[in-house]
């Protein structure tokens, strides 16, 4: 040790310093600006992708700093009927919202937007796949994932049960994995024929030009995972914000971010038909 | 030998810049049983790494080729905190000889089985991921909604960062997996610190060696700190 060019005490101090540096450049530790008013937002990760651009719209216009959280919806629930809090919330699921505002700590919530499954293929489409019930053919290899979060796996296991194709998709499938994000690049890459996928991963840049979408009958759906709505929280410190928010969000700019990452908006005509089919009413 | 410490530090301080964050995901925040390579279909959207992953890797392969495992000592951000332990290690030059090379073994288990998981099992997803989110925040919550293997992975990797504190670089000489790829792939590199025939054997390099080998041997990893130490000057730096 005595022998080392540099003493221990330069050494722990550099390194402290590189850390201290290099931890500051960052992302996530950029302090807010000064006077912003900033907001908690948390939402169902699905909804990443449109949340990310609708933010930033808001935050220009009302010049507010949006700290946005986007994570798997029954995660996020069950943290926040725990200890956790946030100020505005966008879950999948209307029963969530339904139990956080029995529990007093949504105090309102409003239909967003809707989510519909489709059936993917390679591009050209090489097992000439028309339709869900296509799934059953003995030469039809499937990526499924019953292990991914719930509107991935446990939701498109019901879609097949619906469709009265889950023995043989599941039987013939190329493998079963656990994140539908992951495991659908090996239907984009070709290694695989086919899988079931919430339309807004056909619009994630990695796969928007490297999949054929086939629509899958509404009947098929389970009603569960479908529904996403938004509402403002008892922790909000600025109420008038908080509900500024929401109000963007469910407008037309704000919707038309949801629109372009695969969802529909419940402003929509067909998001309208979807509020009073599955009973989204304002909570 | 001190303009040569500092070019490393330099270098150590440009890769904590570069790939400090994506090491930091990767540990932390990466959902997949094995971290840094299933980054480009990941849905944890804030992470460097699905932008970086693919030219970090062949830059860390191509160092492979050129210097062997040089990029333990001068860009892992890993071997970084490993080398800042080892400073105040309990047992410094007590694991040594046969009990070295078998544990030294472990590294390619470890190797073996990310393999096994990666290729075979097709990279599981073992915790929620956090899509985005605060610095905090999106780790706490990582670490909330887990899943137990996650736990066992995780705790394995920072369990044998922290053991540096008793043997020095526990991690990088006996579990990383990294560090195995890279002595696989750098067996034979173009450029590494050798011990010339003017060698006595005195074994001052072992015993000053923060990784308590010797120039060109196992868990060598070419940061050239014994270069200066040698008093016969026998370590050179050439093929």
């Amino acid at each position: 040790m005595k022998d080392h060019n540099v003493s221990r005490r330069t050494f722990l101090t550099g390194g402290v310093a590189t850390l201290a540096t290099a931890m500051t450049a960052g992302p996530g530790l950029a302090a807010s600006e000064a006077g912003a008013k900033n907001l908690q937002v948390w939402s169902c990760g699905g909804l990443a992708e449109a949340f990310i651009p609708a933010n930033a719209l808001f935050e220009s216009r009302a010049g507010a700093r949006i700290a946005y959280t986007g994570a798997f919806a029954a995660a996020l629930g069950k943290s926040l009927l725990g200890n956790a809090q946030t100020e505005v919330f966008a879950p999948r699921v209307l029963d969530l919202a339904k139990k956080l505002k029995e529990q007093g700590k949504m105090l309102e919530y409003h239909p967003l937007c809707f989510t519909r499954y489709v059936l993917v293929t390679p591009k050209g489409n090489p097992a000439g796949i028309t339709s869900i019930a296509d799934l059953k053919r003995p030469d039809v290899h499937a990526v499924l994932s019953p292990d991914s979060s719930a509107p991935g796996g446990q939701a498109v296991t019901g879609l097949l049960k619906k469709a009265g194709v889950v023995q043989e998709a599941t039987a013939n499938a190329a493998f079963l994995g656990s994140c539908i994000q992951h495991d659908v690049a090996e239907v984009a890459e070709g290694r695989a024929h086919a899988s079931v996928v919430e339309m807004r991963v056909t619009r994630l840049p990695r796969y928007k030009d490297k999949l054929e979408v086939i629509d899958i009958p509404e009947e098929f759906f389970p009603a569960p995972p479908i529904t996403f709505t938004i509402g403002v929280m008892k922790w909000a410190k600025d109420q008038e914000l908080a509900r500024a928010f929401v109000e963007f969000i469910r407008s037309e700019p704000g919707q038309a971010c949801f629109e372009a990452a695969g969802f529909i908006p419940a402003m929509s005509e067909e998001g309208q038909r979807l509020t009073a089919k599955y009973g989204v009413l304002n909570g | 030998m001190v303009r040569h410490l500092w070019i490393r530090r330099l270098t150590q301080a440009a890769s904590l810049y570069v790939i400090g964050t994506f090491s930091y995901y990767g540990i932390f925040r990466c959902p997949f049983a094995v971290p840094y390579v299933s980054c480009e279909n990941c849905p944890v959207l804030q992470c460097p790494g699905r932008k970086i992953w693919l030219p970090v890797w062949i830059a860390i392969l191509a160092s492979a080729l050129a210097f062997g495992r040089a990029f333990c000592s001068h860009a892992c951000p890993g071997g970084m905190v490993a080398e800042l332990f080892s400073r105040v290690s309990l047992l410094r030059g007590k694991v040594r000889g046969m009990a070295d090379r078998v544990l030294s073994s472990g590294k390619y288990l470890a190797l073996m089985a990310c393999i096994y998981v990666f290729w075979f099992m097709h990279n599981p997803r073992w915790a929620v991921p956090i899509r985005t989110g605060g610095f905090t925040e999106s780790t706490m919550l990582t670490f909330e909604h887990a899943f137990p293997l996650w736990f066992a992975r995780t705790g394995i990797v920072l369990g044998a960062l922290a053991l540096g504190l008793v043997i020095p670089h526990f991690w990088c000489r006996y579990l990383c997996p990294t560090g195995a790829a890279l002595r696989l792939a750098g067996f034979r590199p173009l450029f590494r610190y050798f011990m010339s025939k003017d060698c006595t054997d005195c074994g001052v390099c072992n015993r000053k060696c923060d990784l308590e080998t010797r120039p060109a041997k196992h868990n060598c990893t070419n940061c050239g700190d014994c270069a200066g130490k040698c008093p016969a000057g026998a370590i050179k730096l050439g093929r």
